[in-house]
C-alpha cells in the first residue's frame, strides 16, 4: 500500500504537478487505510463522491498547494448534500441543503472531503467520549482517548488515514486533541475564518482552524479558509497574509512570555519539564524568554461555564423536533413533542449543558452570572492582551497533561472541564492559539506546547512553531511507535 | 374616583427590500413559504446578518417620535420555545433600544398633550401559523419580517387619549413611509394594559393586558369595556389580578386568556452573531434633512391656511393628496376643496388611487384659479371634473368643448335678472320685508333660466341693484 498521505502538502503537490501520482492514488489510499484501520475516526465517509471529484480533477490544472488533497471534515461544519450529525442522535440523519463558507472555499481549491469525522455530541467534551456513535482512539495508543472534541479529525491525521483535517474549538477542541495525538492544530484569532456553517457550540468563542501533521501544512490550509465573509458579520476583513511568510526566519531576538498559571503544580511535571526543554532552547538561539503574571485566568473554567453554556442553551434550542433532526413518535401535545424529542435526541452531556446554560440566563441568575461573566471575560480579555505590549508570543503547555485512558472523566462532569484549563483563556480573549508536538512522556504519548499570539498574528506563532518543529526534528508517525 | 392609567405597546411591520436578517424578500404573497432562504428557517449553523434600510427605517420613526438614539446598539435573544419561532429564540433588541425616552403630541377635543414613548425597538417577525383540523401548519414568509416595537409610557389616561394616541402613531408612521400601518392586515399590531387607581393614589393598580385589538376603534371599545369591567369588580370589593385578555369584535367584549403565574423567563443575553452597531453620524444628519413633513406639523399649517376641520381630517388620511396639495402654490381653500370633496369622491367611484388619477399639477391650478376668478359656476365645476379628470386636458379648452362658458355678458345678465323679477313678484316682497333668503330663491331662479351658466357674483351684484332700484 503506498503512503502518500504521510507526506508534507508540498511534497505531495510536487509529486502531483510533476504527474507522479494522481488525486485518485490520494483518495485511494485514504480508503484503503480507513478500511484497514479507521480509529472510529469518521461518522460519515464520502467515498464515491470522492472518487468521483478526484477523477474529475485529472482534467484540471492544479494551481494551489492543496489542490487534489484529501481532507477530512469536523461533523459539525454543514456540507450539502453529506450528512452532518454534530456526533448526536439529535442530527443522525440530517444533510444540510447548503455548504459552509469554509466547505465552499475547500472546494474552490478542489480539495477533496473523504468524509465527515467523530467528535464528541455537538462539540461538548474533550475526549471524544460524549459521541453518540463509536468512539475515536487515539493512535498511539488505542486505550488512550484522542481528546476532543475535534476527536476525530486528530485521529484520522495522526494515523495518516489523511494529511489534513478541520476541526473547531471553543475551549481548546482542536488544540487539545492535537496534543493528545501529537499534531499541529490552530484557533485561529476570532473572526479570522467563517462560522457561516458551523453548527454552533457557543457562537463569541467557537472557531474553526486547521490540524495538521506540520506547521506550514497548517499555515497552507488556514490561508485557504481564512477570510471576512458577508454571511458572518463576526468574521474580520482582517487582510488575509501568507501565513507561511516567516517560516524559517531566524527567532533571535523575539520576546517571549511565560504565564506562571501555566507552569503551576497542577500542570503534569513531564509536560512542564518539556515546556522547560524548549525554553532553554529558545533562550539559547537568543529569544527572551521570561515568566510572567496574568490576573484573572483562574476564573477561565467558570467563565466557561456561564458563557458557553449559556449560548449553547439558546444555539440548541432550533432543535425542537419540527422542522429538522429526531422527532418523536408519539406525542400528545406541543410541550411533550419538544419534551420527548429533545429527551431521546440529545444525550447526557448536551443535556446537562443545556441545563446549566439556561439556569445561568434565568431570571436574575443572568445578572448573577451571566452579566457578571461578560465583565471577568474582558478583564482577561485585556490582561491577555496587553502581554503583547511587551512580548511576542506567550507560550506554555497545551495541556495539564498528557492522553489519557477512556472512560476516566465520563463519570465527573466538573472533571472534564480542567482539561481546558490552558486552552480556554485563550478562547475567552479571541486570541490565536497553536498546539506544537515538543516530545514524548515516559510512556510515549505525545506532549503539546501552547503558542499563543496577539489578534491576527497567526504568521508569527508558524514562525516560532516552524523553528521549534525543525530544532525538535520529532518523529511524529505514531506507527513508529510503540502501538498502532 | 376610578382613574384609568393607560399604556400601549405597537408592533410595526417595516417595509425593506429584505427581511431584517437574511436576504429573503420581505413582501406577502399568496404562496406560502416561497420567500425564505435557511436563515429564517433557523437552519443548523446559519448566523444572522443585518439590513441596514432596516435600522435607517427605525432611525426616521425614532426621530419622528422624538427619541434619544442609542448610537452604539446591540442586538438580544429572546428564548422562548414555540413553533412560530424557528431558532428557538427572537433576535431583538433589549438592553440598547435603538430609540428611547421620546414623545408624541396628540389632540383630543381640542386639547393637546405630550404622550411619552419608553422606547423603540428592532426586532423580527415569527411564522404565522394555520391551525386546520389535522394540524397546524407554518408560513415561513413572515418569518424574520422586520418589526419595531414602540412602547408608550403609561400616559394615557382616557380610551379616547388611546384612540389619539394610536392614530397619531399610525399617521405619523405612513407619512414616513416606512409601513402600510395596516391594523387590519397586521402590518400593526397593539396590546394595550390597563389599571384603575383612586385619583389620588401614588401606586398605580394591577394591570391588565388587552390583545386582539383588530383595528383603531376597537382600541376604544374594547378599553371602555375594560374600564366598566373592572370598575364594576373593585366596587364590589373583588381584587383585580394581572392577566391577559382578549378583545372580541362579535360581543365588543374582552375574554380571558391566561393569568400571569411568575414574570416570563426570557433568558435575556446579547446576540453574539451580531457585534454591536455604531450608528454613523451621517446617517442621522441625511434622515434629519430628509425628515417628510409630518402629521402634526401640517395640521397646524392647514389650520393657519383656513381650511376647515373635515378637510384637514381627510388630507391627513391622504399623504398623496397632502404632498399634491403642498406642492401647489394657488388658492388652498379652493384646492383642498376639490381634492378632499369632488375629486376624492370620483377616485372612490372609480376606484382609482390618487396615484393612478395622474392629476397634472399645472393643469390643476388653472382649475383653480377659473374658479377664484368666478368664471365657473359650482355646477359647472361638478359637470367639468371628471371629463377634466379623464380627459387631462386644459379646462378652458374643455369648458368651451362643453358649452360650460360663463354668462359674464352684462346685458345678457340683466335681461335675465329682470325677467326673474318680473316672474317672481312675492319674493319681491318678501325680499322687501327683509327676508335674506328672497335673494337665495331668486338667484337660484337666474341659475335656473341661464342653465347654470350665469356669472354668479356678477348675477348677485345686477339683483341687488335691480332690487333696490324697485324700492325707489
Amino acid at each position: 500500500m503506498t503512503d502518500y498521505l504521510s507526506k508534507s502538502v508540498l511534497e505531495i503537490n510536487s509529486l502531483l504537478k510533476e504527474k507522479k501520482i494522481k488525486p485518485i492514488d490520494l483518495v485511494n489510499e485514504a480508503f484503503m487505510k480507513i478500511e484497514q484501520n479507521s480509529y472510529n475516526a469518521f461518522i460519515t465517509l464520502n467515498k464515491e463522491e470522492a472518487i468521483k471529484e478526484a477523477i474529475e480533477l485529472e482534467n484540471i490544472e492544479i494551481d494551489n498547494p492543496l489542490f487534489g488533497l484529501p481532507i477530512a471534515i469536523k461533523d459539525n461544519i454543514c456540507t450539502k448534500d453529506l450528512k452532518t450529525t454534530c456526533a448526536s442522535h439529535m442530527l443522525e440523519n440530517f444533510v444540510p441543503i447548503y455548504d459552509a463558507t469554509v466547505i465552499k472555499k475547500i472546494k474552490e481549491c478542489h480539495m477533496i472531503i473523504i468524509g465527515k469525522t467523530n467528535m464528541d455530541e455537538f462539540a461538548m467534551g474533550s475526549t471524544g467520549e460524549t459521541s453518540y456513535f463509536p468512539l475515536a482512539k487515539n493512535p498511539w495508543n488505542s486505550k488512550k482517548v484522542p481528546g476532543g472534541s475535534s476527536s476525530g479529525s486528530a485521529a484520522c491525521v495522526s494515523a495518516r488515514l489523511c494529511s489534513l483535517a478541520l476541526g473547531s474549538d471553543t475551549g481548546g477542541s482542536i488544540r487539545q486533541p492535537s496534543s493528545f495525538c501529537g499534531l499541529v492544530g490552530l484557533k485561529p484569532t476570532y473572526g479570522r475564518v467563517s462560522r457561516y456553517g458551523l453548527i454552533a457550540f457557543a457562537s463569541s468563542l467557537d472557531q474553526i482552524g486547521p490540524i495538521t501533521n506540520n506547521v506550514m501544512d497548517n499555515a497552507l490550509l488556514l490561508k485557504a479558509i481564512s477570510g471576512s465573509d458577508v454571511n458572518d458579520l463576526t468574521s474580520s476583513d482582517s487582510e488575509v497574509t501568507h501565513f507561511t511568510r516567516l517560516i524559517g526566519e531566524d527567532v533571535k531576538g523575539m520576546k517571549i512570555a511565560v504565564p506562571n498559571y501555566y507552569m503551576s503544580d497542577v500542570i503534569d511535571l513531564e509536560v512542564r519539564d518539556k515546556v522547560r526543554e524548549v525554553m532553554k532552547l529558545l533562550q539559547e538561539k537568543g529569544c527572551i524568554v521570561e515568566m510572567i503574571d496574568i490576573p484573572y485566568l483562574e476564573y477561565a473554567i467558570p467563565l466557561y461555564q456561564t458563557i458557553a453554556l449559556g449560548e449553547a442553551s439558546s444555539n440548541l434550542a432550533r432543535f425542537d423536533g419540527i422542522k429538522f433532526g429526531h422527532i418523536t413518535d408519539s406525542y400528545d401535545s406541543i410541550d411533550q413533542l419538544y419534551k420527548k424529542s429533545r429527551s431521546e435526541g440529545f444525550g447526557d452531556e448536551v443535556k446537562r449543558r443545556i441545563m446549566i446554560g439556561s439556569y445561568v440566563l434565568s431570571g436574575d441568575n443572568a445578572n448573577i452570572y451571566f452579566k457578571k461573566a461578560l465583565k471577568v471575560r474582558h478583564a482577561i480579555k485585556d490582561a491577555m492582551v496587553s502581554v503583547f505590549d511587551k512580548y511576542d508570543l506567550i507560550i506554555g503547555p497545551t495541556n495539564t497533561n498528557v492522553a489519557y485512558d477512556f472512560n476516566v472523566k465520563s463519570d465527573d462532569a466538573l472533571k472534564s472541564f480542567y482539561d481546558d484549563l490552558l486552552t480556554i483563556p485563550v478562547n475567552m480573549a479571541g486570541l490565536p492559539g497553536l498546539s506544537l508536538p515538543i516530545g514524548f512522556n515516559k510512556s510515549h504519548l505525545p506532549i503539546g506546547m501552547h503558542i499563543i499570539g496577539n489578534y491576527f498574528k497567526e504568521d508569527v506563532i508558524y514562525k516560532l512553531a516552524s523553528f521549534v518543529e525543525k530544532e525538535l526534528d520529532l518523529n511524529m508517525d505514531p506507527r513508529g511507535g510503540d502501538l498502532c | 374616583m376610578l382613574i384609568p392609567t393607560i399604556g400601549i405597546e405597537v408592533h410595526v411591520e417595516l417595509k425593506s427590500n429584505a427581511k431584517v436578517y437574511s436576504k429573503a424578500k420581505n413582501a406577502y404573497s399568496n404562496e406560502p413559504n416561497t420567500f425564505v432562504d435557511v436563515i429564517d428557517l433557523g437552519y443548523p449553523g446559519v448566523l444572522p446578518k443585518l439590513n441596514e434600510q432596516v435600522i435607517k427605517n427605525a432611525l426616521k420613526a425614532c426621530l419622528a417620535c422624538h427619541c434619544k438614539i442609542n448610537e452604539l446598539m446591540h442586538f438580544d435573544r429572546k428564548n422562548y420555545f414555540y413553533p412560530d419561532l424557528p431558532k428557538g429564540y427572537q433576535i431583538t433588541q433589549q438592553d440598547t433600544p435603538i430609540g428611547y425616552d421620546g414623545y408624541l403630541e396628540i389632540e383630543v377635543d381640542g386639547k393637546k398633550k405630550k404622550i411619552g414613548i419608553e422606547r423603540i425597538h428592532i426586532e423580527e417577525d415569527t411564522c404565522k401559523s394555520i391551525h386546520s383540523l389535522t394540524g397546524t401548519l407554518l408560513n415561513f414568509n413572515r418569518a424574520g419580517v422586520p418589526l419595531i416595537e414602540i412602547v408608550s409610557k403609561p400616559d394615557i389616561a382616557s380610551p379616547e387619549e388611546a384612540v389619539a394616541y394610536v392614530e397619531t402613531l399610525r399617521e405619523t408612521l405612513l407619512y414616513l413611509g416606512i409601513s402600510d400601518v395596516k391594523i387590519e392586515e397586521g402590518s400593526m399590531r397593539c396590546d394595550t394594559n390597563i389599571s384603575l387607581k383612586e385619583e389620588n393614589a401614588k401606586e398605580f393598580g394591577t394591570k391588565v393586558e388587552i390583545k386582539n385589538i383588530g383595528s383603531i376603534t376597537n382600541v376604544g371599545l374594547s378599553l371602555n369595556y375594560e374600564i366598566q369591567r373592572q370598575k364594576e369588580l373593585i366596587n364590589q370589593g373583588v381584587k383585580i389580578i394581572e392577566e391577559t385578555r382578549r378583545f372580541d369584535d362579535n360581543t365588543n367584549t374582552t375574554i380571558l386568556m391566561r393569568v400571569k403565574e411568575t414574570g416570563n423567563d426570557y433568558r435575556y443575553f446579547p446576540e453574539p452573531d451580531i457585534p454591536y452597531v455604531k450608528l454613523p453620524n451621517e446617517w442621522l444628519d441625511e434622515i434629519r434633512k430628509n425628515m417628510p413633513k409630518l402629521p402634526n406639523e401640517l395640521r397646524e399649517e392647514y389650520k393657519q391656511l383656513g381650511l376647515n376641520y373635515n378637510n384637514i381630517k381627510t388630507l391627513i388620511a391622504n399623504p398623496d393628496i397632502a404632498k399634491f396639495l403642498d406642492s401647489l402654490s394657488c388658492d388652498k381653500v379652493i384646492s383642498s376643496n376639490l381634492l378632499t370633496g369632488d375629486i376624492l369622491a370620483y377616485m372612490n367611484k372609480n376606484k382609482v388611487s390618487f396615484e393612478q388619477l395622474n392629476l397634472d399639477s399645472n393643469l390643476f391650478v388653472e382649475l383653480v384659479s377659473m374658479i377664484s376668478n368666478n368664471e365657473l359656476s359650482s355646477k359647472q365645476v361638478k359637470e367639468l371634473l371628471p371629463v377634466f379628470l379623464e380627459k387631462k386636458e386644459s379646462p378652458k379648452k374643455l369648458v368651451k368643448e362643453l358649452g360650460l362658458v360663463q354668462i359674464s355678458d352684462t346685458d345678457t345678465l340683466l335681461k335675465i335678472v329682470r325677467d326673474v323679477i318680473k316672474n317672481n313678484p312675492n319674493s319681491v316682497i318678501d325680499y322687501e320685508s327683509g327676508l335674506d333668503r328672497a335673494i337665495k330663491y331668486l338667484m337660484g331662479q337666474i341659475m335656473k333660466e341661464s342653465r347654470g351658466q350665469a356669472n354668479p357674483q356678477m348675477a348677485n351684484k345686477l339683483l341687488l341693484e335691480e332690487l333696490s332700484k324697485i324700492e325707489k
